[in-house]
């Protein structure tokens, strides 16, 4: 038991993160707890990293989803589309860690 | 009237080719709307002006930069014009704002900007246009900027389209005390100006002045009549116009027609309109869409808006039509007809829905968001909104328009938008309110912060624990405050959400004291706690992978255990309990040595239960931990095999002796390392083995990609070797990896390709031209294109180039070696296939450019009588750009007798700038230094009375002086001609003053630099220092070691809004360093943080503050700043600190050296970094301090291999003259100790024995301790003492060993 959790820690230690996927095109009308309620058919999650913009109070448009299992993540990665409040969200697994990047804002018209 | 009219006929100018001109402008493509409107727009940059010796007007290099801007805002507004036939106010004002801050605006900006202020701009109402253009205009003049005609009829046209009412005649007089003579534009103009009033009086008077001037009466001028006539409510008068057209032989076009329909539009007349629409039909007369989209705006705009959908359905859908329909919504819209506009949306949905790309529809968002910005009434916006929803367009419009009043902070109409939501049944959430928190959060501003609130409360939305710490709280000055405030304001909060976002405030400042402060609160219910812990693993801030910073949780829980006495936790051991099972679950991790505080104090107290529970917590030990598990050695060892490759690359270009290395020890090769060697065997053209070594690569790590260096020169390889279909899988590749390619990379692609070119590969080329184009890699261009008819050319195929020359501008638009193929072919007396070559690009480029390609030929091959006969075709005229495209030719290959008869045959081309010409002719007396041609030169330019520009002079004089020639002129300095200048009374502009400034600075001349700055100042009182001069200065007074001066030129700038250039900034901090001014440094980048634009390398201030560190012969602070650097994030591993060691090493400065190399090995022993390892590795290797790289690789491997031996044994073997083998071989058999591996230490005995090698007392000790555990018998005398003797007799020795060196 202690055995394996070093092991997890270590990888973690390393900078590896297991089990997460990036979110992007999250609909602004949505905030962390709509994106955690949506992602639990998918499996535990564990974390839910949705970085608000605090000049702006709108969140980015991307976050992260941990899950507690590998099963989680998989079955989050096998379902087209993810359609939250009839937004597409675009859901890849998670390359990166998290580093807090900026994400410019496109002023889009039409 | 009538009469004055009439006599257009008479005038001298055709009346049709003028039509033809009006003709061209209305079909222009949507980049042309820039300049579009005004007949015989000047064309910027091709007026010859021959200037005076000193006239106001900016250098070359400043023109150019200014050109480049130019462009860029060019760029800019254009594209946006394109895609969507209007500007946004932001951009605008952002384009004027860069004009205005890099210094002073040239007059093509000024012009460009002040084009923009009209009907480009649908979205800004009139009134504000007006301001704006107005604005512009005066800052623009107040910069320094020279207005002509063309600025003037410019602002004429924004008066138009922007409905400014004001005097013709004072706009005459205007321009005539700036001394500009108005032109028929602007005559034109002023016409239009009287007849929007209805003044033909007004009009009249202006036609009087154009006839006297001989100007021509165009089509324009009629259809301004017609308006005027209609507005004076002369109908019949109006409609006449017609005739009178006809009757003057001006056949009345389009905008005849829509001026009539305008008209009509405007009085209702709907049975006319019918009547005219259908007159210009049977005129064959194309209406376009945005005619017709004129005509619907005035029928809004007087009222008539029930005819606009029958209007709306003669509509053509023309190209371009949805933003042009766009636009018309958006101007009805600003103009207070949302109605109309909303009638105008519905009716092209159905093109929209074509362009719609995402799944939800979300049609009219263009539509909403001008609503909203136009403060359009909820009652509206929410009637819009529900129809676009109704009608299936649109699936949450009411969340966009909430995000729209959002995004303006309108907090009302965001508020009202939220109640329609929640009556309709949308889920309300609490961070819709949170935009608006932070626009109150901004401003400080309380009451709207509880404004705010109170809607939030009234319309149930409950305000969460991020709502209140990151939101409101920060808005208070306290968090006291803030509770009395809401509690006075009504509102109802839950106290333990309240404590919870206080803790959560004081923890995002990062404040742990505060936090802890905050501890009494600690003792409230277990739930607060877990709250409060989940706040710190959540937080981003807390919860990042560097130990510091996720240490915090652990501090924490120190912390709080810590302030427990030991009765608290005894009675509340079973809460904890739970707290800690709950943290369990939480994947808390907590560090080792905080893990033992934790179990001191609760063991202290005597509750092992709790012991036993926090023991479960994932313990991590932070540094040092490489050396755990056999896993971690891994980068270890990778680390001296790279180094081995690299060195070997690098320095020895041994390819085979690293080739070796690699299959030796593949397992351990870094995707650098298989880099290099790639590389190398690039170089070496060993084109099998780098595909072999990258294939390998791929096998390894299928995400590795390199640099598109040695890509390219894979790629070049490859196909050198007729490996094309590999070489163009590494395009592919490139492509995959998005590997960026920079100039000089293409240019090796192009070299890639000319070496297939001089084989006659025609075949290759096609092949890697058209993977580097689809695939995207770069941009076709001339270079990229040209090998494939170089191909062709060296063989002497001449038909096969021109073949060629035509695919490759039917497939990329280019023409390369278009004069090579001509000079062939002239040269050849191929007639045949040359009128071909002309054909085809009188055709593709026109005739005047093919003239010009025929013109180099004839000069190329010296046919100078028929080079001649082109250059005086008539109607030719001159192109700057071709002219002196071929004089650079000709200046590169040192051809004198093209150039001169080049420069003899354009005497009488129109507009040919006579300068330029002497002036090359000059460049090339220069290189041969040919002063007696030079001299022949001026002689000519003195027969063609030319007065040649300053610059041309002092080249002349320059030629001269050099061969001991008296020079026959004064040339004139340019300090001197401004002192002069200012005695005169002339005045100049800010411009000139800031160019000569620059000139001065450059040379380090601060004292003129600064006379001249106060004579600007005298003349031009608000005169100050461009950006680039003030850097220029900033770097002159570093130069001098005027710190002091240069760190205060800086603020200064800062101060006014300047942005110091990368370099002046970078020599301020070397600067500093060098001083060993610490505390500037760090003000510096203080400062230069605010910034945030600028591109600096991130070292620059760590290095400099470290070496500034070591000026100060504080070795240790250097020391601490730099690994602490490398320990507190990770990411620092990709930043160098070579810049360091270089001038360490430069400096021989020994003391330093010493630290910095014991820093480094520290690094890689307790903190598993080796970046700085590395850096002084090859600071060594590029120093030619190759001993020196030797020992640290050798003492790395000693420090970091203690379990692997076998390797270290490789590496000295593969590292011929290894020093101190003694060392290695003692390190070696402690490995074998510790690996418990007999066998290799029995054979390395033997080895060392082989050559000789004397083993130390310790490491026979530990070799007899192998045999022994082995059960062999010890083939020498075992020494009798115990371990930690012959360790502690050895380190004496070494210490001893070290002295006299140090003597």
């Amino acid at each position: 038991m202690l055995h394996s959790q070093g092991l997890n820690m270590a990888a973690t230690a390393a900078g590896k993160k297991v089990f997460e996927v990036f979110v992007s095109k999250v609909p602004w009308t949505v905030a962390t707890k709509e994106v955690k309620e949506y992602f639990r058919q998918f499996g535990q999650v564990k974390k839910c990293l949705l970085p608000f913009d605090k000049e702006t109070g709108f969140h980015r448009g991307f976050c992260w989803i941990g899950f507690t299992t590998e099963e989680g993540l998989q079955n989050a990665l096998q379902k087209d589309p993810h359609i939250i409040e009839g937004a597409r969200l675009q859901v890849q697994k998670n390359r990166k860690p998290f580093s807090g990047r900026k994400s410019n804002k496109e002023a889009e018209d039409n | 009237m009538a009469a004055l009219l009439r006599s257009a006929r008479l005038l001298k100018c055709s009346p049709a080719l003028l039509l033809q001109v009006t003709g061209n402008t209305r079909h222009a493509p949507a980049a042309g709307r820039l300049y579009s409107g005004a007949v015989g727009t000047p064309h910027v940059g091709l007026c010859v002006q021959q200037r005076g010796l000193v006239k106001d007007e900016p250098s070359v290099a400043v023109r150019s930069k200014q050109a480049q801007q130019f462009d860029w805002a060019l760029a800019k507004l254009d594209s946006s014009v394109r895609r969507t036939g209007r500007v946004t106010k932001t951009l605008l004002l952002h384009i004027f704002h860069d004009i205005c801050r890099t210094g002073y605006p040239s007059g093509n900006q000024a012009l460009l900007m002040l084009r923009s202020c009209g009907s480009l701009l649908p979205e800004v109402p009139l009134v504000e246009r007006i301001e704006l253009s107005q604005r512009i205009w005066d800052k623009l003049q107040e910069l320094g900027a020279t207005y002509d005609v063309s600025h003037y009829n410019a602002l004429l046209k924004t008066y138009l389209q922007n409905e400014f009412r004001f005097s013709p005649t004072d706009f005459l007089a205007k321009m005539e005390a700036a001394n500009v003579q108005p032109n028929r534009v602007t005559y034109q103009r002023l016409i239009a100006a009287y007849c929007e009033v209805g003044d033909i009086e007004g009009a009249s008077t202006i036609l009087g002045f154009m006839k006297s001037k001989d100007l021509p009466i165009t089509e324009a001028v009629f259809n301004s009549l017609a308006t005027g006539h209609a507005r004076a409510r002369d109908m019949d008068s109006a409609e006449g116009i017609l005739s009178v057209m006809k009757g003057a032989g001006i056949e009345p076009g389009p905008d005849t027609y829509l001026s009539l329909l305008n008209v009509y539009a405007e009085k209702g007349d709907f049975a006319k309109m019918k009547q005219t629409l259908e007159m210009v039909e049977n005129a064959d007369i194309h209406l376009m869409d945005r005619d017709l989209m004129q005509v619907v705006f005035s029928l809004t705009k007087a009222g008539h808006q029930q005819y606009v959908p029958e209007i709306v359905e003669r509509m053509h859908h023309e190209r371009g039509y949805v933003p042009d329909a766009m636009n018309l919504c958006l101007s009805l819209i600003t103009h207070g007809h949302e109605e109309t506009a909303f009638s105008v949306l519905k009716s092209f949905t159905g093109l929209l829905v074509q362009s719609q790309t995402s799944d939800s529809p979300d049609l009219g968002n263009f539509f909403l968001r001008h609503c909203v910005n136009m403060d359009k009434s909820v009652e509206n916006i929410v009637r819009f909104c529900k129809d676009l929803k109704d009608s299936g367009l649109h699936s949450s419009p009411l969340q966009f328009t909430l995000q729209c009043s959002l995004e303006a902070k309108k907090t009302g109409m965001a508020v009202e938008l939220m109640r329609r939501m929640k009556e309709e049944g949308v889920p309300l959430r609490p961070h819709y309110f949170w935009p608006l928190f932070t626009h109150y959060q901004k401003e400080k501003n309380i009451s709207g912060t509880l404004q705010a609130l109170r809607a939030m409360q009234e319309l149930g939305v409950a305000s969460d624990m991020d709502t209140f710490s990151i939101y409101i709280l920060p808005s208070f000055p306290s968090v006291d405050s803030a509770r009395t405030s809401l509690k006075e304001a009504g509102i109802d909060v839950d106290a333990n959400i309240l404590i919870a976002a206080e803790l959560r405030a004081e923890a995002s400042r990062g404040n742990l004291a505060g936090l802890f402060s905050l501890k009494p609160l600690l003792k409230s219910p277990l739930h607060l706690l877990l709250q409060i812990t989940e706040l710190l693993c959540k937080d981003p801030r807390f919860n990042s992978t560097e130990p510091e910073t996720s240490e915090n949780v652990a501090y924490f829980l120190y912390n709080l255990i810590d302030s427990m006495n030991e009765t608290e936790v005894h009675s509340k051991e079973e809460q904890l309990r739970e707290y800690f099972g709950l943290l369990k679950n939480m994947n808390i991790s907590i560090s080792l040595n905080i893990f033992r505080g934790i179990r001191n104090i609760l063991e202290s107290y005597q509750v092992p239960e709790l012991v036993k529970e926090i023991a479960c917590f994932h313990v991590v030990k932070y540094g040092g931990c490489w050396s755990v598990t056999s896993h971690h050695s891994k980068p270890v060892v990778s680390i001296c095999v790279s180094m081995c490759v690299v060195e070997l690359c690098l320095s020895h270009q041994k390819l085979e002796r690293a080739l070796e290395l690699k299959i030796l020890y593949e397992a351990d090769m870094t995707p650098a390392a298989y880099a290099m060697l790639i590389n190398l065997c690039c170089r070496h053209d060993n084109a099998e083995e780098a595909l072999k070594l990258k294939m390998e690569l791929a096998r390894k790590d299928s995400e590795v990609a390199l640099d598109a260096q040695k890509y390219v020169a894979l790629v070049r390889v490859l196909s050198k070797h007729g490996k094309l279909e590999e070489a163009i899988d590494m395009l592919k590749e490139m492509k995959e990896k998005d590997v960026q390619l920079r100039d000089g990379t293409i240019s090796l692609l192009t070299l890639t390709m000319n070496t297939a070119a001089m084989k006659g590969d025609a075949n290759s080329i096609r092949r890697l031209q058209e993977a580097i184009f689809t695939l995207g890699l770069a941009k076709p261009s001339s270079n990229l294109c040209s090998p494939l008819i170089t191909c062709y050319l060296e063989s002497g195929n001449y038909a096969g180039a021109f073949d060629a020359t035509v695919e490759v501008h039917k497939q990329y638009n280019q023409m390369p070696k278009i004069h090579d193929l001509i000079c062939g072919l002239v040269e050849k007396g191929d007639a045949e296939l040359l009128q071909n070559v002309v054909e085809f690009l009188s055709q593709e480029r026109g005739e005047m450019m093919m003239l010009y390609d025929l013109y180099f030929a004839f000069l190329q091959t010296g046919r100078y009588k028929e080079a001649r006969k082109i250059i005086e075709t008539p109607g030719l005229r001159a192109r700057p750009t071709r002219l002196q495209w071929f004089a650079e030719k000709c200046i590169a290959a040192q051809q004198m007798e093209p150039l001169e008869n080049m420069v003899d045959m354009t005497v009488k081309l129109f507009e040919c700038d006579r300068d330029d010409m002497y002036h090359c002719l000059l460049r090339l007396c220069k290189e041969t230094n040919d002063w007696q041609k030079a001299e022949a030169t001026w002689m000519k330019m003195q027969e063609e009375n030319l007065a040649p520009r300053e610059r041309t002079l002092r080249l002349l004089a320059d030629i001269l002086k050099n061969n001991d020639k008296e020079v026959p002129f004064e040339v004139p300095e340019a300090y001197d001609m401004l002192k002069e200048a200012g005695s005169t009374g002339m005045v100049l502009g800010p411009a000139p003053y800031d160019t000569l400034i620059k000139a001065l600075l450059a040379k380090g001349n601060i004292e003129d630099a600064m006379a001249v700055k106060n004579i600007a100042t005298d003349h031009v009182p608000e005169f100050s220092l461009s950006d680039n001069a003030n850097s220029l200065l900033i770097v002159s007074q570093v130069k001098r070691c005027q710190m002091k001066d240069a760190l205060g030129t800086l603020k200064g700038m800062l101060q006014a809004d300047q942005v110091p250039s990368q370099l002046a900034i970078t020599r301020l901090v070397q600067g500093l360093a060098s001083e060993g001014n610490t505390q500037d440094i760090q003000e510096v980048e203080a400062l230069v943080k605010t910034l945030g634009s600028i591109k600096l390398s991130s070292m620059l201030f760590v290095n400099n503050a470290a070496l500034a560190h070591i000026k100060n012969e504080d070795i240790d602070s250097a020391v601490e700043l730099l690994q602490s650097f490398y320990i507190q994030n990770t990411d620092n591993q990709k930043s160098s600190i070579s810049f360091v060691f270089r001038k360490v090493l430069d400096a021989n400065n020994d003391a330093a050296l010493d630290k910095l190399s014991a820093m480094v090995e520290r690094l890689c022993n307790h903190f598993a970094s080796y970046r700085a390892a590395t850096d002084l590795f090859l600071m060594y290797l590029d120093t030619g301090r190759t001993e020196e790289a030797k020992f640290l690789l050798q003492v790395l491997c000693c420090i970091l291999l203690p379990v692997q031996a076998a390797k270290i044994k490789a590496l000295s073997e593969l590292i011929p003259d290894f020093t101190e083998k003694e060392n290695i071989y003692s390190h070696l058999v402690k490995c074998c100790g510790l690996d418990k591996d007999f066998s290799s230490a029995k054979a390395l005995y033997e080895r060392m024995q082989a050559e000789g090698v004397k083993a130390d007392e310790l490491t026979l000790k530990r070799l007899a301790l192998l045999y022994k555990e082995a059960g062999e018998p010890v083939p020498f005398e075992e020494p009798p003492e115990s371990f930690s003797f012959y360790a502690d007799k050895l380190k004496k020795q070494r210490s001893e060993s070290m002295e006299p060196a140090d003597c």
